[in-house]
């Protein structure tokens, strides 16, 4: 498959990033459902159950099954759109939350993401699920990581600003604040301290102690945090 | 009235001097602070717009400020999500706006919510379009950052990111894909596809695609 | 104890680095980012547990505080509130006290007193809200929904809608009143509001949580009579 680099720009960032990408004959790029803003009228659109390409049977009815369970208990979309232009165009878009917008070209390498940061991904990428554990049940964002890898360009979102956080021993970090970080790391989700009770009493969400050398992407802002304040406020 | 905009790109504020005795419409809800000598005066609103309020969302009530005592006021004026505002100048032009991103106006510029034909142009979300008429400045709000596009020719754009257009574009809604159930999966609402010459301000940040993802993880209401 | 404020004004968050073992940062329930994992985090459970659940499941925001104490030098804790927008920080000395918005306050160092109790406290928001004080000696960190705004206060003062009010100091004349009758608050528009006299700053946020709930209050799912739930 020919691979050169999509022509992608970064807009309207740091806060309300958007991406925009120039598709070229024969460039697809495939993008979180519902995540469009704008296209020229002669980019085509074909919506496909998110399961990596040239899935077989099984492995489509495995990624429906995974993805029926994400839509349960997380909300996200069972569907990705894939945007292609024979002339040349141009297309937008933008994730749900506020935030910013960053690319990371993998050669071959992998790296871990927060399912919910998923934007969109172009090139030989294959993106995979991986499990959080028992106790990633708890935490909606920490039940799925997606692993990607492959060669090709990842987009990815983050809900408020990006912070890269150096591991040099042990951190832990909120499950509710990450948003990639790099696969070498060991990580185990725990509960904050103090058990159950402990859960309930802190206020704090579950947290990821990382162990290793690596990076942590971290967001400053929490989907979670902001639910619980908001809460109060409701009528 | 001199309109100052702080606080860009995403926690707008406009910031608003009025002369003795002048006068200034905003959507109810709006004011963040004021000088005391500046009085308010709820605006009556009429049946048609209350029954709009009824249908969720904002209402369209708005409220009258005035500078009085023989000294200016100030007043300092928000739009209720995150993101930027814009002050457009109504006279030489008209505009199109969606309704919840109306901010304030000069009390010269007319406000018709009864713009014929949209009835499905936001999919049932308690959103309408307004048309400008009249002298004067309207302040409108964006949920993200204000992106403003000179169509020239043809140009899509979700309905959801919409602020406010340029009466002189032509346009007409279409669903983003081809077919109900295809458009449905997409995740996608409905577009605009506009046509012509004009300028046409858009916001990064789709509210009610928003909303839901929010929504869904609140606990649930009783009505 | 260094602070720095990152991700400005956005979605700016804070990052604490202790100088010594035993110094002690107290923060909001929840506003925990990262911290060295030696870092001790001690649940505060003010009022008792009773009081806590409750206030935890009827989903209020209590002042739950949850103390993060350094077991070696240069540890650090980075902490981020609920809401998109700006931190600021304080400075609090013996005659220079800070009013802050319960909601608003952030985390400080553990040598300020934080004072819930005070008369007044009560009657000047909704949703469990309340008027703290924060007074002593030490950095006390805030945070606004939106941009935060200062307005000096002289003269014939200033009028603020009280769900935009972040911060105040310390000696400011205030009344709470209600404008526009009662259509105003039917229509979510402005209810309450202060009115600041003296001399005095005050600090205003350019973002209005309740009007943001009222906003997102259709999107909520409706409960449905047979299970009370999903």
């Amino acid at each position: 498959m020919v691979l050169s680099p999509m022509r992608h720009e970064i807009v309207s960032g740091p806060s309300f990033a958007v991406l925009k990408v120039g598709l070229q004959r024969g460039d697809v790029l495939t993008a979180e459902a519902g995540s469009m803003v704008s296209r020229f009228p002669r980019v085509k659109m074909r919506t496909r159950l998110n399961a990596p390409r040239g899935a077989g049977f099984l492995g489509v009815l495995g990624a429906f099954v995974t993805a029926l369970i994400r839509k349960t208990v997380a909300g996200e979309s069972l569907m990705v759109n894939d945007f292609s232009c024979d002339e040349g165009g141009e297309v937008t878009l933008a994730p749900a939350f506020s935030g910013s917008v960053a690319v990371r070209r993998l050669n071959g390498g992998r790296i871990l993401l927060t399912r919910g940061s998923f934007l969109a991904c172009t090139g030989d990428l294959t993106l995979r699920m991986r499990w959080g554990g028992l106790r990633g049940l708890l935490a909606r964002e920490g039940l799925f990581f997606m692993e990607v890898s492959g060669t090709g360009e990842l987009f990815y979102t983050s809900y408020g600003g990006t912070l890269e956080v150096p591991v040099n021993g042990t951190l832990t970090v909120d499950n509710g604040h990450i948003v990639a970080f790099d696969p070498e790391l060991d990580f185990r989700i725990r509960t904050p301290g103090g058990g159950l009770l402990g859960l309930l009493a802190s206020g704090e969400g579950l947290v990821v102690e990382f162990s290793g050398r690596g990076t942590v992407v971290l967001q400053s802002r929490n989907v979670s945090s902001l639910t619980s304040w908001l809460a109060a406020w409701l009528p | 009235m001199q309109i100052d905009l702080q606080h860009r790109p995403s926690a707008a504020m406009a910031h608003v001097v009025l002369a003795s005795g002048e006068s200034l419409m905003a959507e109810s809800g709006a004011m963040v602070g004021m000088t005391p000598n500046v009085a308010i005066q709820t605006g009556s609103g009429g049946l048609m717009k209350g029954l709009k309020r009824l249908f969720g969302g904002e209402s369209f009530f708005r409220n009258t400020f005035t500078a009085e005592g023989g000294t200016p006021g100030e007043l300092y004026l928000a739009a209720t999500l995150p993101g930027d505002l814009v002050v457009l100048d109504v006279g030489p032009r008209g505009y199109f706006l969606q309704s919840h991103a109306y901010v304030a106006s000069s009390t010269a510029v007319d406000v018709d919510t009864r713009v014929g034909g949209f009835k499905t142009f936001f999919a049932g979300e308690g959103l309408f379009v307004l048309k400008t008429r009249g002298q004067g400045q309207l302040i409108a709000g964006a949920f993200g950052a204000i992106e403003e596009v000179q169509v020239r020719g043809e140009y899509i754009v979700d309905t959801g990111h919409l602020v406010a257009w340029e009466d002189s574009l032509q346009f007409r809604i279409a669903k983003a894909a081809d077919g109900w159930i295809a458009s449905w999966l997409s995740g996608e609402g409905l577009v605009c596809h506009f046509s012509g010459n004009g300028t046409l301000w858009m916001q990064t940040r789709n509210p009610s695609e928003y909303g839901q993802q929010l929504g869904r993880r609140l606990p649930p209401r009783e009505s | 104890m260094q602070t720095e404020v990152l991700q400005q004004p956005d979605f700016s968050m804070v990052k604490v680095t202790f100088a010594r073992p035993g110094e002690a940062l107290v923060a909001t329930a929840g506003t925990m980012v990262s911290r060295d994992t030696s870092v001790q985090m001690k649940t505060g459970l003010r009022g008792g547990l009773l009081a806590s659940a409750k206030r935890k499941l009827l989903g209020g925001e209590s002042l739950f505080l949850n103390t993060f104490t350094a077991t070696l030098p240069g540890e650090s804790v980075y902490l981020a509130p609920a809401a998109e927008g700006d931190v600021a920080e304080f400075n609090v000395r013996p005659g220079e006290s800070l009013m802050i918005h319960s909601g608003a306050f952030l985390a400080s160092e553990s040598t300020v007193k934080l004072d819930t109790r005070w008369g007044g406290a009560k009657g000047f928001f909704g949703a469990g809200m309340f008027l703290l004080k924060a007074e002593g000696e030490g950095k006390v960190m805030v945070s606004s929904y939106g941009a935060l705004h200062p307005v000096d206060i002289r003269g014939a003062g200033f009028i603020c809608d009280n769900e935009n009010i972040v911060a105040f100091t310390d000696g400011l004349e205030y009344q709470v009143r209600r404008i526009g009758g009662m259509k105003s608050l039917l229509l979510s528009g402005e209810g309450l509001v202060c009115h600041f006299q003296g001399r005095g700053r005050l600090w205003m946020q350019t973002r209005n949580p309740s009007r943001f709930a009222a906003w997102v209050h259709p999107f909520r799912r409706v409960r449905s009579r047979s299970s009370g739930g999903d």
